[in-house]
C-alpha cells in the first residue's frame, strides 16, 4: 500500500548491510501474509461451523423439539424454536438479513469460497516473496565469501 | 546553530514524519478493510428481492429496516468512504514528498560535513 516497488535493482551492485536490509522486510511481509493467512483460515473454519449449525438445527422437526438455549456458557433455559425455517444472517456492518435454512448455507458457502479466492491469491504472492527472499540470501552468502577472500 | 546540531534537529524532524506517516498509513488500512466489508454488503442487498426483511444493529437490539433505507445507508457509507480514502491518499503523498525533501537535506548536510572533515585534517 506504500509506494511502489517496482524499479529494478541490481542485487550485486548492493552492500551486504543493504541486502540484510532487503531481506529482512522481504521477512516481514512474509510474516505478515501467513498471519493474514492463518486469520483467513480461521474465518472459514467459524464458517464451516455456521453451516453445519444451520444444517443440524433450522429444519421443521425442530419445531417439536424441546431446545436448551444458552443464557451463559453454564446457564441454559428450555425452550422452542417459534420459526424453524428462517435464521437471521449477519451480512456484515451491523445489518442482518432473514433468510431459509439453504439460503443461509448458500451464502456461507460464498464466503468460504470467496476467502478460498483471496488465500490462493496470498499463497501465490507468499510464493514469490520466498523465492526472493532466497535469490537475495544466495547473493548475502556469495558476497560473504567474496569478502572473506 | 553547528552542524551536528543542525543534524540531528533534521534527523527528529524525520523521525517525525515517520510516525506520522505510520499512523497515516494505518489509517488507510482501516478504510481499505471498512470499505472491501461494505462492498460485500452492498453486493449482497444487490442479490436480495425488494421484500427482503433486513435487520439493522442498533445498540444491542435488531431494528427492522426497509431495503430501501438499508442500501442507501451502505451507498452513503461508501462514498464517505472513498471521499475518506482520497483525503487520506493527499495526505499520503505529501507525507512521502516530504520525507523525501528531509532525507535529502540530510545527506546534503552528512556529506558537507564529511567534506569539512576531510579538508580540517
Amino acid at each position: 500500500m506504500a509506494a511502489p516497488q517496482q524499479q529494478q535493482i541490481d542485487l550485486n551492485s548492493l552492500t551486504i548491510d543493504n541486502l540484510a536490509a532487503v531481506k529482512k522486510q522481504l521477512d516481514d511481509e512474509i510474516e505478515h501474509l501467513m498471519g493474514a493467512s492463518t486469520k483467513l483460515k480461521k474465518a472459514q473454519d467459524r464458517f464451516r461451523e455456521y453451516i453445519n449449525a444451520v444444517k443440524a438445527g433450522i429444519k421443521p422437526e425442530t419445531s417439536d423439539k424441546p431446545l436448551l438455549i444458552p443464557l451463559t456458557t453454564s446457564l441454559f433455559v428450555p425452550a422452542k424454536l417459534s420459526d424453524p425455517e428462517h435464521v437471521l444472517v449477519d451480512v456484515g456492518t451491523g445489518y442482518f438479513v432473514e433468510k431459509t435454512a439453504p439460503e443461509a448455507v448458500k451464502f456461507y458457502t460464498a464466503k468460504i469460497k470467496t476467502i478460498e479466492t483471496n488465500m490462493a491469491d496470498i499463497q501465490k504472492v507468499m510464493t514469490q516473496k520466498l523465492q526472493n527472499v532466497r535469490v537475495v540470501e544466495s547473493v548475502i552468502v556469495q558476497k560473504q565469501t567474496q569478502g572473506g577472500q | 546553530m553547528s552542524d551536528s546540531q543542525k543534524l540531528q534537529a533534521l534527523t527528529q524532524e524525520f523521525q517525525n514524519i515517520q510516525t506520522e506517516l505510520s499512523t497515516v498509513v494505518e489509517a488507510r488500512q482501516k478504510l481499505e478493510s471498512q470499505l472491501s466489508e461494505n462492498q460485500s454488503v452492498q453486493k449482497e442487498f444487490g442479490s436480495l428481492g425488494d421484500d427482503a426483511k433486513i435487520y439493522k444493529l442498533v445498540g444491542p437490539v435488531l431494528l427492522k429496516q426497509e431495503k430501501s433505507e438499508a442500501v442507501m445507508g451502505v451507498d452513503r457509507r461508501l462514498e464517505f468512504i472513498n471521499s475518506e480514502i482520497n483525503r487520506v491518499e493527499t495526505q499520503l503523498a505529501e507525507l512521502n514528498a516530504k520525507q523525501e525533501k528531509k532525507k535529502i537535506e540530510i545527506i546534503g548536510l552528512q556529506t558537507q560535513m564529511q567534506e569539512a572533515a576531510a579538508a580540517a585534517e
